[in-house]
């Protein structure tokens, strides 16, 4: 579903060139459910970014569904985000002054979906993340853990290919933290393809396979199955 | 893309700024549709025609201090050196100058008994010549001049004869000619109209009697004397005359030389003053509106960068950005239109009590609210454009 080959990004300055990735070689396939663990600065937010189209790179190539995508103008990148990309960030990233209906319904009114089609995607939305009957609270009124299942609800509604999810829990306790896993794995389990990005390595653990980013290249690819990890070296080992 | 109501939502939930904003544009909207009416008013009353040749009148004074002159007799050469004079059209003396603000007036009555007969409006009252409508630069368009034979040096003569404007003439007799009428200066005095004139200001540009004019026919023999030329021969005509005229009689005074422009320009000094004035408060206002509105836009983008990226990054495109701006704004902007509208008819009607403005024409608020959408979108835009300029890649930093 998702392949990235060869992708360089390069960070310049008048006095250095520093590489974010470096011949960054990735594939994921539909319905997996994949964390990107790695060090501070090791490139995983780079990563990210370049998956979900939130900028852009020097070099190589990104397929999504078979379509190499690596060089959209603005305006196709954004609908690309729009339709095929959910995306759950750390702070959650929810408008204030907007009520979480209107919070879900954001990307929503970026595609032209009509208003009763809108009002149908979120109430099924928010219903799936168990806020259904809070859709006119305002997100401060609710606990980290509802925000983020809040922000989850609004990467479903536009029933994307994939979520790309940045350290989803990493604004709460443990507690919530679990309950927005389980929602996550829940979500996989129903058939959408989730990439990770944690420093939890407990986390990382409760993903099918965990890639680790150092120095801007894919380190090291273990599976976990059935609770027994397996580490491969090579992204070909992996995808075999 | 137009996302009014979560715009509008997000707008009555935030409130101060908008509010201060809405309330900035309020009052701007309520004071420019006024000022911009009084304006209006103001150029449009300086503007009008006068029906005299301002630009080609040249006027003087001569002041007499010799007891043993005849004026009549003094006046009378003194004209005729003044028409004899290279490049002069016209000379006449005057009793009074159009548009300077002081002169005589009177009221006339259609009939002999001053209790029951209708009066005329307050007309300013010139005295002339046959060579008075010429100097004026009018045009008669109904009736005839005053002949040479006509002329009195008597200001009390029982035979006075009047050229009338045609603004009095429709006033005093509608839908029929004036000329042959006759008007009473009380019981016993009677005046015939003889013609009629296109257009002739009287001296007061502030009254609403200004078009009603008459012309006598008394050679007046006072001290202000008018000299028809083309402008550019005026500085020149101005020591040609002094020459003339003191050598003729070198025992007065002779000064006090402008064009009957400058007469108008000092006349509407004040309603000048009052144009400037506004006008200077007009583009103050909104240029303090206009940065009002471009430093809530750029505070709101710096508050809402991230929200900007996240927005990008669920799929806005640079042009969802810069009209989600421009629409929040808009928004304020006719809302606070249709409220200053209201105040602007409101602060209309108290003007037009204590100052005696007439109605705001209801144009002025339309006009004021559009051209502050016109404001608020220069004011916008830019940084509407800097907004969305913000990278998606900002939803995923920490700011």
């Amino acid at each position: 579903m998702l392949t990235m080959k060869n992708i360089n990004k390069v960070f310049k300055t008048d006095l250095v060139e520093t590489h974010a990735l470096r011949d960054f070689n990735l594939s994921v396939q539909e319905g997996e459910f994949v964390a990107v663990t790695g060090p501070s600065g090791s490139g995983k937010t780079t990563f990210l970014n370049i998956a979900g189209l939130l900028e852009g790179f020097t070099h190589g190539d990104y397929f999504l569904d078979g379509v190499n995508i690596s060089n959209l103008n603005d305006n196709k990148a954004a609908a690309i985000r729009n339709e095929k990309i959910g995306f759950i960030f750390q702070g959650f990233n929810l408008i204030p002054d907007l009520n979480l209906a209107e919070n879900v319904e954001v990307p929503l009114r970026y595609r032209g979906f009509s208003a009763k089609e809108r009002q149908r995607r979120v109430k099924e939305a928010l219903e799936k993340v168990g806020l259904g009957a809070r859709m006119k609270h305002l997100p401060s009124q609710l606990s980290g853990g509802q925000q983020q299942r809040v922000a989850i609800a609004r990467a479903l509604a536009g029933e994307p290919r994939f979520l790309l999810a940045d350290e989803p829990t990493g604004n709460l306790d443990s507690l919530m933290a679990r309950q927005v896993m389980e929602l996550l794995e829940a979500i996989n389990k129903a058939g959408t393809t989730i990439i990770m990005v944690t420093h939890d390595p407990e986390l990382a653990r409760r993903a099918q396979r965990n890639i680790q980013i150092v120095d801007g290249q894919v380190c090291d690819f273990t599976l976990y199955q059935g609770g027994q990890n397996h580490q491969v070296d090579t992204m070909e080992q992996a995808a075999s | 893309m137009l996302n009014i109501k979560p715009i509008v939502s997000s707008l009555l939930r935030s409130k101060s700024g908008p509010i201060l904003l809405l309330m900035q544009i309020i009052l701007s909207v309520a004071i420019v549709a006024n000022a911009s009416f009084i304006i209006n008013e103001r150029l449009t009353m300086m503007q009008r025609d006068s029906g005299i040749a301002e630009q080609e009148i040249l006027t003087f004074a001569i002041y007499n201090f010799d007891p043993s002159i005849d004026a009549t007799l003094q006046n009378k050469v003194d004209q005729r050196i003044l028409r004899s004079l290279p490049n002069v059209k016209a000379a006449a003396s005057t009793n009074m100058l159009p548009l300077s603000g002081s002169g005589w007036s009177t009221t006339l009555n259609l009939g002999p008994d001053p209790e029951t007969a209708k009066s005329t409006p307050q007309v300013a009252m010139y005295m002339g010549t046959e060579h008075t409508l010429e100097t004026f630069g009018v045009t008669l368009v109904e009736g005839r001049n005053f002949y040479a034979d006509e002329i009195t040096d008597d200001v009390n003569s029982p035979n006075i004869l009047l050229l009338i404007t045609k603004a009095l003439a429709d006033e005093v007799w509608p839908n029929e000619s004036a000329v042959g009428k006759t008007l009473w200066a009380g019981r016993d005095v009677q005046v015939t109209v003889i013609g009629v004139v296109d257009k002739m200001q009287g001296a007061w540009v502030d009254s609403s009697d200004l078009e009603y004019s008459i012309i006598q026919n008394v050679d007046y023999s006072g001290n202000s004397y008018m000299v028809r030329a083309e402008p550019k021969h005026h500085e020149a005509l101005q020591q040609q005359i002094l020459d003339a005229l003191m050598t003729e009689n070198p025992n007065r005074v002779i000064d006090n030389f402008q064009s009957i422009a400058v007469v108008k320009e000092n006349s509407y000094r004040d309603h000048e003053l009052m144009v400037t004035v506004l006008s200077m408060m007009v583009v103050l206002l909104l240029l303090i509106t206009s940065l009002g509105l471009t430093g809530m836009v750029m505070f709101n983008i710096q508050r809402r960068t991230k929200q900007i990226g996240t927005r990008r990054a669920l799929g806005a495109t640079k042009g969802d950005i810069l009209s989600l701006f421009l629409t929040e704004n808009y928004i304020i902007c006719i809302v606070g239109g249709l409220i200053g509208g209201v105040l602007a008819v409101l602060l209309g009607q108290q003007l037009m009590q204590h100052y005696d403005l007439p109605q705001l024409n209801l144009i002025y608020p339309v006009l004021t609210v559009v051209g502050m959408l016109l404001v608020t979108t220069v004011a916008v835009i830019l940084p509407a454009r800097k907004a969305a300029n913000i990278s998606p890649a900002m939803a995923t930093r920490s700011v």
